[in-house]
Protein backbone atom coordinates (compact mmCIF):
# COMPACT_ATOMS: atom_id res chain seq x y z
CA UNK A 1 0.00 0.00 0.00
CA UNK A 2 1.51 3.28 -1.11
CA UNK A 3 -1.20 5.23 1.78
CA UNK A 4 -2.58 3.90 4.64
CA UNK A 5 -4.04 6.31 6.56
CA UNK A 6 -5.60 5.29 10.14
CA UNK A 7 -7.85 7.61 12.62
CA UNK A 8 -6.64 10.73 10.95
CA UNK A 9 -7.64 14.30 12.32
CA UNK A 10 -6.62 17.85 11.70
CA UNK A 11 -7.97 20.80 13.43
CA UNK A 12 -7.14 24.29 12.90
CA UNK A 13 -8.35 25.68 16.00
CA UNK A 14 -11.36 24.86 17.08
CA UNK A 15 -12.39 23.48 13.47
CA UNK A 16 -11.83 19.43 12.75
CA UNK A 17 -11.05 19.84 8.98
CA UNK A 18 -10.47 16.31 8.89
CA UNK A 19 -12.04 13.74 11.63
CA UNK A 20 -11.43 10.18 11.61
CA UNK A 21 -10.27 9.32 8.31
CA UNK A 22 -8.71 6.17 7.54
CA UNK A 23 -7.57 5.21 3.88
CA UNK A 24 -5.61 2.69 2.48
CA UNK A 25 -4.78 2.85 -1.42
CA UNK A 26 -2.60 1.41 -3.94
CA UNK A 27 -1.58 1.98 -7.65
CA UNK A 28 -4.50 3.43 -9.36
CA UNK A 29 -6.14 6.44 -10.03
CA UNK A 30 -7.87 7.58 -6.61
CA UNK A 31 -10.72 10.19 -7.11
CA UNK A 32 -11.38 12.12 -4.00
CA UNK A 33 -14.67 13.36 -4.34
CA UNK A 34 -16.81 16.33 -1.96
CA UNK A 35 -18.24 19.69 -1.56
CA UNK A 36 -16.52 22.61 -0.72
CA UNK A 37 -15.26 22.64 2.50
CA UNK A 38 -15.61 18.75 3.00
CA UNK A 39 -11.53 18.64 4.15
CA UNK A 40 -10.04 17.09 0.85
CA UNK A 41 -7.42 19.77 0.47
CA UNK A 42 -6.60 19.64 4.24
CA UNK A 43 -6.35 15.90 3.82
CA UNK A 44 -4.36 16.42 0.49
CA UNK A 45 -1.35 18.43 2.09
CA UNK A 46 -1.38 16.01 4.78
CA UNK A 47 -0.12 13.56 2.14
CA UNK A 48 1.90 15.79 0.65
CA UNK A 49 3.79 16.26 3.77
CA UNK A 50 2.70 19.75 4.23
CA UNK A 51 0.66 19.88 7.47
CA UNK A 52 0.83 16.65 9.92
CA UNK A 53 -1.96 15.46 11.26
CA UNK A 54 -3.34 16.78 14.74
CA UNK A 55 -4.00 13.08 15.47
CA UNK A 56 -3.68 9.24 13.69
CA UNK A 57 -1.22 7.70 12.12
CA UNK A 58 0.11 8.20 8.20
CA UNK A 59 2.47 6.23 6.76
CA UNK A 60 3.54 7.07 2.46
CA UNK A 61 5.53 4.60 0.34
CA UNK A 62 5.88 2.44 3.33
CA UNK A 63 7.17 5.34 5.51
CA UNK A 64 6.58 7.29 8.18
CA UNK A 65 6.68 11.49 7.11
CA UNK A 66 7.23 12.33 10.86
CA UNK A 67 10.40 11.73 10.98
CA UNK A 68 12.77 13.86 8.82
CA UNK A 69 14.66 11.29 6.81
CA UNK A 70 11.63 9.00 5.70
CA UNK A 71 9.77 12.24 4.92
CA UNK A 72 12.75 13.49 2.40
CA UNK A 73 12.39 10.30 1.01
CA UNK A 74 8.87 10.35 1.06
CA UNK A 75 9.12 13.82 -0.89
CA UNK A 76 11.83 12.75 -3.82
CA UNK A 77 8.91 10.35 -4.80
CA UNK A 78 6.03 12.51 -4.70
CA UNK A 79 4.26 15.00 -7.03
CA UNK A 80 1.75 17.51 -6.08
CA UNK A 81 -0.39 19.85 -7.19
CA UNK A 82 -1.37 22.60 -4.96
CA UNK A 83 -5.14 23.99 -5.77
CA UNK A 84 -3.58 27.47 -5.58
CA UNK A 85 -0.46 26.86 -6.61
CA UNK A 86 1.56 29.96 -7.39
CA UNK A 87 3.91 30.49 -10.33
CA UNK A 88 7.10 32.48 -11.06
CA UNK A 89 6.28 35.02 -13.04
CA UNK A 90 9.66 35.61 -14.77
CA UNK A 91 10.22 32.18 -15.16
CA UNK A 92 10.10 29.97 -18.41
CA UNK A 93 7.79 26.93 -18.11
CA UNK A 94 11.04 24.47 -18.55
CA UNK A 95 12.39 26.92 -16.13
CA UNK A 96 9.74 26.28 -13.74
CA UNK A 97 9.27 22.65 -14.05
CA UNK A 98 13.03 22.30 -13.58
CA UNK A 99 13.69 24.29 -10.57
CA UNK A 100 11.39 21.63 -9.03
CA UNK A 101 12.77 19.09 -10.54
CA UNK A 102 16.16 19.82 -8.43
CA UNK A 103 14.30 20.45 -5.47
CA UNK A 104 13.08 16.96 -5.53
CA UNK A 105 16.95 16.19 -5.51
CA UNK A 106 16.43 14.71 -8.76
CA UNK A 107 19.89 13.67 -10.05
CA UNK A 108 20.49 16.71 -12.06
CA UNK A 109 22.15 14.39 -15.50
CA UNK A 110 18.46 12.76 -15.55
CA UNK A 111 16.81 16.16 -15.18
CA UNK A 112 17.02 17.98 -18.61
CA UNK A 113 15.53 14.59 -20.13
CA UNK A 114 12.59 14.47 -17.63
CA UNK A 115 11.79 18.18 -17.57
CA UNK A 116 11.52 17.54 -21.54
CA UNK A 117 9.40 14.85 -21.10
CA UNK A 118 7.22 16.40 -18.26
CA UNK A 119 6.56 19.34 -20.99
CA UNK A 120 5.78 16.94 -24.11
CA UNK A 121 3.68 15.08 -21.71
CA UNK A 122 1.18 18.13 -21.05
CA UNK A 123 1.70 19.06 -24.76
CA UNK A 124 3.15 22.66 -23.48
CA UNK A 125 6.07 21.32 -25.47
CA UNK A 126 5.23 25.08 -28.10
CA UNK A 127 5.62 26.95 -24.92
CA UNK A 128 8.21 25.64 -23.15
CA UNK A 129 10.16 28.24 -23.39
CA UNK A 130 7.53 30.98 -22.79
CA UNK A 131 7.41 33.06 -19.61
CA UNK A 132 4.79 32.00 -17.73
CA UNK A 133 3.04 35.37 -17.22
CA UNK A 134 2.64 35.44 -20.91
CA UNK A 135 0.23 31.96 -20.59
CA UNK A 136 -3.47 31.40 -20.18
CA UNK A 137 -4.99 30.12 -16.85
CA UNK A 138 -5.09 26.16 -18.35
CA UNK A 139 -1.89 26.47 -19.46
CA UNK A 140 -0.22 27.32 -16.47
CA UNK A 141 -2.54 24.58 -14.55
CA UNK A 142 -0.57 22.25 -17.28
CA UNK A 143 2.61 23.46 -16.34
CA UNK A 144 1.83 22.86 -12.59
CA UNK A 145 0.92 18.98 -13.85
CA UNK A 146 4.25 18.89 -15.83
CA UNK A 147 6.22 19.76 -12.62
CA UNK A 148 4.00 16.94 -10.30
CA UNK A 149 4.90 14.24 -12.45
CA UNK A 150 8.63 15.56 -13.30
CA UNK A 151 10.01 13.00 -11.35
CA UNK A 152 7.82 10.04 -12.22
CA UNK A 153 6.07 10.29 -8.89
CA UNK A 154 4.94 6.92 -6.68
CA UNK A 155 2.69 9.39 -5.13
CA UNK A 156 0.90 11.75 -7.15
CA UNK A 157 -1.13 14.37 -5.62
CA UNK A 158 -3.26 16.51 -7.42
CA UNK A 159 -5.96 19.01 -6.13
CA UNK A 160 -8.66 19.97 -8.34
CA UNK A 161 -6.26 19.28 -11.50
CA UNK A 162 -8.81 20.73 -14.75
CA UNK A 163 -9.37 23.86 -13.51
CA UNK A 164 -9.12 26.11 -16.10
CA UNK A 165 -8.81 23.15 -18.56
CA UNK A 166 -10.53 23.37 -21.62
CA UNK A 167 -12.31 20.36 -22.49
CA UNK A 168 -10.36 18.93 -24.89
CA UNK A 169 -7.51 19.32 -22.22
CA UNK A 170 -9.75 17.50 -20.11
CA UNK A 171 -9.96 14.63 -22.11
CA UNK A 172 -6.57 14.40 -23.01
CA UNK A 173 -5.91 15.02 -19.12
CA UNK A 174 -7.90 12.07 -18.00
CA UNK A 175 -5.97 9.79 -20.56
CA UNK A 176 -2.79 10.78 -18.97
CA UNK A 177 -4.23 10.13 -15.40
CA UNK A 178 -4.85 6.22 -16.40
CA UNK A 179 -1.89 5.93 -17.71
CA UNK A 180 -0.04 7.37 -14.21
CA UNK A 181 -2.21 5.06 -12.67
CA UNK A 182 -0.89 1.94 -13.75
CA UNK A 183 2.77 2.25 -12.13
CA UNK A 184 1.99 5.05 -9.32
CA UNK A 185 -1.00 5.41 -6.89
CA UNK A 186 -2.59 8.79 -8.08
CA UNK A 187 -4.88 10.89 -5.92
CA UNK A 188 -6.99 13.43 -7.49
CA UNK A 189 -9.42 15.56 -5.37
CA UNK A 190 -12.01 17.29 -7.18
CA UNK A 191 -15.55 18.53 -7.10
CA UNK A 192 -16.20 17.10 -11.06
CA UNK A 193 -17.95 13.96 -10.64
CA UNK A 194 -16.92 14.03 -14.72
CA UNK A 195 -13.49 13.45 -13.78
CA UNK A 196 -13.75 11.03 -11.59
CA UNK A 197 -16.25 8.65 -13.50
CA UNK A 198 -13.76 8.30 -16.32
CA UNK A 199 -10.52 8.43 -15.11
CA UNK A 200 -10.60 6.68 -11.69
CA UNK A 201 -10.68 3.51 -10.67
CA UNK A 202 -11.59 3.82 -6.78
CA UNK A 203 -13.50 7.18 -5.06
CA UNK A 204 -13.88 7.94 -2.05
CA UNK A 205 -16.46 11.24 -1.09
CA UNK A 206 -15.36 12.94 1.87
CA UNK A 207 -18.20 15.54 3.82
CA UNK A 208 -17.64 17.68 6.72
CA UNK A 209 -14.24 15.98 7.05
CA UNK A 210 -14.92 12.14 6.96
CA UNK A 211 -15.10 9.57 3.96
CA UNK A 212 -18.68 8.79 3.53
CA UNK A 213 -18.59 6.45 1.00
CA UNK A 214 -15.38 4.31 -0.59
CA UNK A 215 -15.92 2.14 -3.80
CA UNK A 216 -15.87 2.11 -7.10
CA UNK A 217 -17.34 4.57 -9.59
CA UNK A 218 -19.71 1.97 -10.56
CA UNK A 219 -20.68 1.17 -6.89
CA UNK A 220 -21.21 5.19 -5.91
CA UNK A 221 -23.53 5.52 -9.22
CA UNK A 222 -25.74 2.56 -8.17
CA UNK A 223 -26.34 4.31 -5.08
CA UNK A 224 -28.11 6.86 -6.97
CA UNK A 225 -30.26 4.29 -8.79
CA UNK A 226 -34.19 4.54 -7.96
CA UNK A 227 -33.32 7.85 -5.32
CA UNK A 228 -34.34 10.81 -7.28
CA UNK A 229 -31.61 12.19 -6.39
CA UNK A 230 -30.86 15.66 -7.59
CA UNK A 231 -28.40 15.33 -10.62
CA UNK A 232 -27.93 15.34 -14.98
CA UNK A 233 -25.75 12.25 -15.07
CA UNK A 234 -25.70 8.42 -13.05
CA UNK A 235 -23.07 9.34 -11.39
CA UNK A 236 -23.88 12.76 -9.78
CA UNK A 237 -27.18 11.33 -8.40
CA UNK A 238 -24.81 8.77 -6.94
CA UNK A 239 -22.75 11.52 -5.60
CA UNK A 240 -26.16 13.29 -4.20
CA UNK A 241 -27.69 10.66 -2.95
CA UNK A 242 -24.77 9.28 -0.34
CA UNK A 243 -24.27 12.91 0.63
CA UNK A 244 -27.79 13.63 1.36
CA UNK A 245 -28.15 10.02 2.83
CA UNK A 246 -24.64 11.02 5.19
CA UNK A 247 -26.32 14.38 6.26
CA UNK A 248 -29.71 13.04 6.83
CA UNK A 249 -28.25 10.45 8.79
CA UNK A 250 -26.20 12.89 10.99
CA UNK A 251 -29.12 14.75 11.11
CA UNK A 252 -30.99 11.76 13.03
CA UNK A 253 -28.24 11.07 15.26
CA UNK B 1 4.40 26.92 -32.60
CA UNK B 2 6.18 23.97 -31.25
CA UNK B 3 10.13 23.41 -31.02
CA UNK B 4 8.87 20.05 -33.01
CA UNK B 5 7.47 22.52 -35.35
CA UNK B 6 10.03 24.62 -35.56
CA UNK B 7 12.63 22.91 -36.49
CA UNK B 8 10.72 20.62 -39.32
CA UNK B 9 9.46 24.05 -40.57
CA UNK B 10 5.86 23.53 -39.37
CA UNK B 11 5.23 20.13 -40.36
CA UNK B 12 5.11 17.69 -37.21
CA UNK B 13 6.99 14.77 -37.52
CA UNK B 14 5.96 13.11 -34.31
CA UNK B 15 6.77 9.90 -34.82
CA UNK B 16 4.37 7.28 -33.45
CA UNK B 17 5.46 3.83 -32.01
CA UNK B 18 7.18 2.01 -34.78
CA UNK B 19 7.86 4.75 -37.04
CA UNK B 20 11.23 5.49 -38.18
CA UNK B 21 14.58 3.82 -39.15
CA UNK B 22 14.58 0.06 -37.16
CA UNK B 23 16.10 -0.11 -34.21
CA UNK B 24 15.90 4.24 -33.61
CA UNK B 25 13.48 5.37 -30.90
CA UNK B 26 12.82 8.63 -32.59
CA UNK B 27 10.29 9.87 -29.56
CA UNK B 28 13.45 9.40 -27.23
CA UNK B 29 15.71 11.08 -30.06
CA UNK B 30 13.43 13.75 -30.39
CA UNK B 31 13.35 14.42 -26.16
CA UNK B 32 17.30 14.48 -26.34
CA UNK B 33 17.01 17.34 -28.64
CA UNK B 34 13.74 19.21 -26.40
CA UNK B 35 15.86 18.80 -23.17
CA UNK B 36 19.35 20.17 -24.77
CA UNK B 37 17.59 23.14 -26.12
CA UNK B 38 15.36 23.92 -23.16
CA UNK B 39 17.59 23.03 -20.57
CA UNK B 40 18.66 25.95 -18.39
CA UNK B 41 22.45 26.59 -18.28
CA UNK B 42 24.34 27.12 -14.58
CA UNK B 43 25.98 30.71 -14.47
CA UNK B 44 28.90 30.63 -12.79
CA UNK B 45 27.58 31.88 -8.96
CA UNK B 46 25.73 28.91 -9.25
CA UNK B 47 28.19 26.44 -10.22
CA UNK B 48 29.63 27.65 -7.28
CA UNK B 49 26.89 27.21 -5.58
CA UNK B 50 25.98 23.69 -5.94
CA UNK B 51 29.90 22.62 -5.75
CA UNK B 52 30.22 24.57 -2.20
CA UNK B 53 26.34 23.55 -1.21
CA UNK B 54 26.59 19.87 -2.98
CA UNK B 55 23.17 20.72 -4.09
CA UNK B 56 21.78 21.68 -7.22
CA UNK B 57 18.61 22.03 -5.53
CA UNK B 58 19.95 23.99 -3.09
CA UNK B 59 22.24 26.11 -5.58
CA UNK B 60 19.19 27.18 -7.89
CA UNK B 61 16.90 28.30 -4.62
CA UNK B 62 20.22 30.05 -3.58
CA UNK B 63 20.40 32.05 -7.17
CA UNK B 64 16.61 32.30 -7.41
CA UNK B 65 16.58 35.00 -3.75
CA UNK B 66 14.73 38.06 -4.57
CA UNK B 67 17.17 40.00 -2.49
CA UNK B 68 19.83 38.73 -4.56
CA UNK B 69 19.05 39.66 -7.93
CA UNK B 70 21.16 42.20 -9.57
CA UNK B 71 18.82 45.07 -9.38
CA UNK B 72 18.46 44.67 -5.71
CA UNK B 73 22.28 44.26 -5.56
CA UNK B 74 23.16 47.01 -7.48
CA UNK B 75 20.29 49.12 -5.23
CA UNK B 76 22.06 48.04 -1.96
CA UNK B 77 24.99 49.34 -3.32
CA UNK B 78 23.95 52.12 -4.33
CA UNK B 79 22.51 53.31 -1.47
CA UNK B 80 26.04 52.45 0.87
CA UNK B 81 27.45 54.38 -1.75
CA UNK B 82 25.58 57.28 -1.32
CA UNK B 83 26.05 56.78 2.53
CA UNK B 84 29.86 56.95 2.17
CA UNK B 85 29.56 60.18 0.08
CA UNK B 86 27.47 61.42 2.76
CA UNK B 87 29.68 60.57 5.26
CA UNK B 88 32.68 62.13 3.36
CA UNK B 89 30.95 65.32 2.94
CA UNK B 90 29.45 65.57 6.30
CA UNK B 91 31.27 63.61 8.91
CA UNK B 92 28.25 61.70 9.85
CA UNK B 93 28.42 58.29 10.00
CA UNK B 94 25.73 57.59 7.19
CA UNK B 95 26.82 54.28 6.03
CA UNK B 96 27.20 52.75 9.44
CA UNK B 97 23.84 54.08 10.46
CA UNK B 98 22.40 52.87 6.78
CA UNK B 99 23.82 49.14 6.66
CA UNK B 100 21.45 47.33 9.23
CA UNK B 101 18.21 48.37 7.80
CA UNK B 102 19.43 47.65 3.91
CA UNK B 103 20.88 44.32 5.33
CA UNK B 104 17.60 43.59 7.20
CA UNK B 105 15.37 44.89 4.03
CA UNK B 106 17.12 42.04 1.95
CA UNK B 107 17.15 39.53 4.60
CA UNK B 108 13.16 39.86 4.83
CA UNK B 109 12.75 39.66 1.26
CA UNK B 110 15.16 36.39 1.11
CA UNK B 111 13.18 33.57 1.48
CA UNK B 112 9.26 32.76 2.63
CA UNK B 113 5.12 32.43 1.91
CA UNK B 114 5.05 36.48 1.13
CA UNK B 115 7.48 36.40 -1.46
CA UNK B 116 7.42 32.61 -2.75
CA UNK B 117 4.37 32.34 -5.17
CA UNK B 118 4.76 28.97 -5.10
CA UNK B 119 4.96 28.41 -1.65
CA UNK B 120 2.54 25.43 -0.27
CA UNK B 121 4.33 23.89 -3.27
CA UNK B 122 7.81 24.41 -2.16
CA UNK B 123 6.77 22.97 1.54
CA UNK B 124 6.68 19.53 -0.13
CA UNK B 125 9.90 19.17 -1.94
CA UNK B 126 12.98 17.06 -0.75
CA UNK B 127 15.19 19.98 -0.15
CA UNK B 128 13.28 21.66 3.08
CA UNK B 129 12.31 24.87 3.07
CA UNK B 130 14.50 25.90 6.22
CA UNK B 131 17.56 24.90 4.86
CA UNK B 132 16.43 27.18 1.79
CA UNK B 133 15.60 30.07 4.41
CA UNK B 134 18.97 29.04 6.15
CA UNK B 135 21.24 29.60 3.23
CA UNK B 136 19.64 32.55 1.47
CA UNK B 137 19.53 34.24 4.80
CA UNK B 138 23.17 33.70 5.55
CA UNK B 139 23.88 34.63 1.65
CA UNK B 140 22.08 37.88 2.05
CA UNK B 141 23.81 38.81 5.41
CA UNK B 142 27.54 38.02 3.74
CA UNK B 143 26.80 40.09 1.09
CA UNK B 144 25.46 43.25 2.80
CA UNK B 145 28.09 42.85 5.28
CA UNK B 146 30.71 42.87 2.25
CA UNK B 147 29.03 45.58 0.81
CA UNK B 148 29.30 47.71 3.96
CA UNK B 149 31.82 47.01 4.90
CA UNK B 150 33.66 48.21 1.79
CA UNK B 151 31.42 51.38 2.00
CA UNK B 152 32.57 52.10 5.37
CA UNK B 153 36.42 51.85 5.22
CA UNK B 154 35.98 53.79 1.87
CA UNK B 155 34.25 56.65 4.27
CA UNK B 156 37.11 56.78 6.29
CA UNK B 157 35.29 56.30 9.66
CA UNK B 158 37.27 55.47 13.15
CA UNK B 159 37.39 51.69 13.21
CA UNK B 160 34.69 51.34 16.14
CA UNK B 161 32.18 53.03 13.36
CA UNK B 162 33.64 51.21 10.72
CA UNK B 163 32.69 47.07 12.48
CA UNK B 164 30.52 48.96 15.39
CA UNK B 165 27.33 47.87 12.86
CA UNK B 166 28.15 44.65 12.40
CA UNK B 167 26.49 43.65 15.22
CA UNK B 168 23.18 46.20 15.45
CA UNK B 169 22.99 44.82 11.94
CA UNK B 170 23.12 40.93 12.57
CA UNK B 171 20.11 42.14 15.42
CA UNK B 172 17.91 44.19 12.80
CA UNK B 173 18.01 41.48 10.02
CA UNK B 174 16.93 39.02 12.69
CA UNK B 175 14.10 40.97 13.82
CA UNK B 176 13.17 41.20 9.84
CA UNK B 177 13.23 37.76 9.65
CA UNK B 178 11.17 37.05 12.61
CA UNK B 179 8.71 39.69 11.74
CA UNK B 180 8.73 38.35 8.21
CA UNK B 181 7.88 35.16 9.04
CA UNK B 182 5.64 35.71 11.91
CA UNK B 183 3.25 37.36 9.95
CA UNK B 184 4.09 35.63 6.59
CA UNK B 185 5.08 39.10 4.89
CA UNK B 186 8.35 40.27 3.71
CA UNK B 187 7.26 43.89 3.31
CA UNK B 188 6.33 44.02 7.06
CA UNK B 189 9.69 42.41 8.14
CA UNK B 190 11.34 44.91 5.93
CA UNK B 191 9.36 47.60 8.15
CA UNK B 192 9.76 46.05 11.32
CA UNK B 193 13.15 45.86 10.70
CA UNK B 194 13.58 49.44 9.56
CA UNK B 195 11.72 51.07 12.16
CA UNK B 196 13.00 49.55 15.08
CA UNK B 197 16.32 50.66 13.56
CA UNK B 198 15.27 54.24 13.29
CA UNK B 199 14.11 54.11 16.54
CA UNK B 200 16.92 52.79 18.11
CA UNK B 201 19.24 55.45 16.19
CA UNK B 202 17.42 57.98 17.15
CA UNK B 203 16.65 56.45 20.77
CA UNK B 204 20.42 56.77 21.06
CA UNK B 205 20.79 60.13 19.82
CA UNK B 206 18.56 61.72 22.25
CA UNK B 207 20.10 59.50 24.97
CA UNK B 208 23.82 60.77 24.36
CA UNK B 209 23.73 64.03 21.66
CA UNK B 210 25.75 61.84 19.37
CA UNK B 211 24.00 60.15 15.87
CA UNK B 212 26.90 57.45 16.51
CA UNK B 213 26.02 55.80 19.66
CA UNK B 214 23.58 52.90 18.23
CA UNK B 215 26.89 51.28 16.43
CA UNK B 216 29.30 52.77 18.74
CA UNK B 217 28.28 52.23 22.04
CA UNK B 218 30.14 48.54 23.91
CA UNK B 219 26.91 49.31 26.60
CA UNK B 220 24.70 48.12 23.81
CA UNK B 221 26.61 45.26 22.36
CA UNK B 222 24.82 42.65 24.77
CA UNK B 223 21.25 43.78 23.95
CA UNK B 224 21.63 43.61 20.49
CA UNK B 225 22.84 39.78 21.06
CA UNK B 226 20.06 39.28 22.85
CA UNK B 227 17.76 40.26 20.52
CA UNK B 228 19.38 38.52 17.32
CA UNK B 229 19.41 35.72 19.70
CA UNK B 230 15.62 35.65 20.36
CA UNK B 231 14.64 36.99 17.01
CA UNK B 232 16.56 33.58 15.34
CA UNK B 233 14.80 31.72 17.55
CA UNK B 234 11.12 32.83 16.60
CA UNK B 235 11.98 32.51 13.30
CA UNK B 236 13.29 29.46 13.55
CA UNK B 237 10.02 28.04 15.25
CA UNK B 238 7.97 30.18 13.03
CA UNK B 239 8.86 28.27 10.03
CA UNK B 240 8.77 24.69 11.58
CA UNK B 241 5.63 22.16 9.99
CA UNK B 242 3.19 23.84 11.66
CA UNK B 243 1.81 20.82 14.38
CA UNK B 244 -2.07 19.96 14.63
CA UNK B 245 -3.69 21.79 17.17
CA UNK B 246 -5.70 19.50 19.68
Amino acid sequence: MNVEISNVTRRFGRTEAVAGVRLETGPGVFGLLGPNGAGKTTLLRMLATVIPPSTGQVRLLGRDPGSYGPRREIRRRLGYLPQNLGYYRGFTVADFVEYFALLKEMPPGRVPQAVAAAIERVDLGGRARAKLRTLSGGMLRRAGIAQAIVNEPELLLLDEPTAGLDPEQRVAFRALLRDLGERATVIVSTHLVEDVGTACSEVALMDAGKIVFQGTPAELTARGEGTGAAGDAPLERGYSAVLAAARSGKAAA
Amino acid sequence: MTLRHEMTGGRDDRPGPGQGPPGVDLNRAWLGVAAEVWRRRPGPAERLAGRALRSPGLARALVATPSLLLGWVIASAVVLAAGMLATLGTGTPFVALSAPGVAAAGIAYAYGPGIDPAWELSQSMAVGDRMVLLVRVLVVFALNAALGLAASAASGTAAAVTFGWLIPMTAVSALALAAAAVTRSASTGAATGLAAWAITVLSARSASGQVSTAVASSVLVLPYLAVAAGCGAIAWFATRIPKGTS
